[in-house]
């Protein structure tokens, strides 16, 4: 399952899980319409393991500002609470899943 | 018009051969030059011996096709849209062309610049999508980089968010009219050729050949005209992390009368393969045309 964020509830939904993946995006971004079923699958996948939310840039531009996103997909990767480095555009899946389960 | 071919590299024109042969109009949208195979040397194609320019081939089969009664429209395709069971395809000069089937045929992307700090500052203000990341770039300066009708709608695009557009075009190859409409929402062009994108933790400018140099904290790479996987999504068919779309054997995408070949299905990237699938796709949706199917 993926978990809808807003501005509100991002930062709990970072602070109550060990492993988050968050994939920013916005409605008319086309990268992001591509991104958006491999992030459904990883979420099934790794539902044990990773928190997987995803949060609209458009409606929500304070955690944009506040991480410095400033292209979309931007999926944002914490562990206990700490942001690792991003990964910025189109990935594959296995590129995403190595990265998130390699921290 | 019954079919609308997307791309006139060998696969699209192989494709306007077998559908003007299987009796459906058809429309070639593209220009040569714009193929892989166009400065190619070819000397690995079956019945040629010793190099031959892959532009050479290409001229000859342009006019092979068109002998068949496939018609040519030399422009770029920037859009493309469904309308019921048609598509439309929009031109570079405004021209829009409705079909009842779709052959996409204009290759993959290979829109990278290839200079010093283009990887660095990749998601830390170079993109290479104007649409996706705008509305980061409120108030702020920026530079569209690209010669074709792709980065004239960029830099209009950009206007509407930016405080000042600079559209860095070395080698214009946009339509008049995309290059008026990007001059007069504002954007100001610059005739030189990127050296290098600087910055710190993020961009901060823009250095010519010629040394000189421009503040700005984003930079838009938009080369060449919109690939085919590009236009794929505007018809619905999603095309895969890599940019290749997947076809069944036929040459279908999973939308109905939208089929692909050539580089844009996947490797290998040989005329030999994109010709063999133009020939699948262009029969194919000669096919779907009479209500026939073959396989």
């Amino acid at each position: 399952m993926v978990t809808e964020l807003n501005d509100g509830t991002f930062d709990k939904f970072i602070e109550g899980n060990k492993l988050v993946l968050v994939d920013c995006w916005a409605p008319w971004c086309r990268p992001c319409r591509m991104l958006a079923p491999i992030i459904e699958e990883l979420a099934e996948e790794l539902k044990d393991k990773v928190a997987v939310g995803k949060l609209n840039t458009d409606d929500n531009q304070g955690i944009a500002y506040r991480f410095g996103i400033n292209a979309i997909p931007t999926l944002l990767v914490f562990k206990d609470g700490v942001m690792h480095e991003p990964l910025v555009g189109l990935r594959p899946k296995e590129e995403i899943r190595d990265y998130v389960l390699g921290l | 018009m019954d079919v609308i071919i997307i791309g006139v590299g060998p696969a699209g024109l192989q494709a306007a051969i077998h559908a003007a042969r299987g009796k459906a109009s058809t429309t070639m949208i593209g220009k040569t030059e714009d193929s892989a195979m166009h400065g190619a040397h070819v000397e690995n194609y079956f019945g040629i011996e010793g190099r031959t320019d892959g532009s050479d081939i290409l001229k000859r089969g342009l006019t092979q096709a068109a002998s068949f009664g496939a018609e040519h429209i030399r422009e770029n395709v920037t859009a493309m849209e469904r309308s019921g069971d048609s598509f439309i395809a929009t031109t570079e000069n405004d021209t829009r062309i409705e079909a009842k089937a779709v052959i996409l045929a204009s290759g993959i992307s290979r829109k990278k610049l290839n200079v010093p700090g283009e990887k660095e500052y990749f998601g830390k203000g170079v993109s290479y999508c104007a649409a996706c990341d705008c509305n980061f770039y409120k108030g702020k300066r920026v530079a569209v980089i690209g010669d074709d009708s792709e980065a004239a709608a960029s830099a209009e695009l950009m206007t509407s968010y930016a405080s000042h557009v600079f559209w860095i075009t070395k080698d214009t190859k946009a339509s008049d009219i995309m290059i008026r409409k990007a001059k007069d929402a504002g954007a100001e062009i610059i005739s030189e050729e990127v050296k290098e994108i600087m910055g710190k933790e993020k961009v901060t400018k823009i250095m010519f050949s010629d040394s000189s140099m421009i503040n700005v904290e984003g930079v838009f790479i938009e080369l060449g005209a919109r690939s085919s996987s590009d236009l794929a999504m505007d018809i619905d068919v999603m095309p895969n992390t890599d940019g290749t779309i997947s076809v069944n054997e036929r040459c279908e995408t999973p939308v109905k009368g939208v089929y692909a070949c050539g580089d844009v299905t996947g490797r290998p990237w040989q005329i030999a393969k994109a010709v063999g699938q133009g020939a699948v796709a262009g029969m194919n949706a000669a096919a779907y045309i009479k209500g026939d199917r073959v396989v």
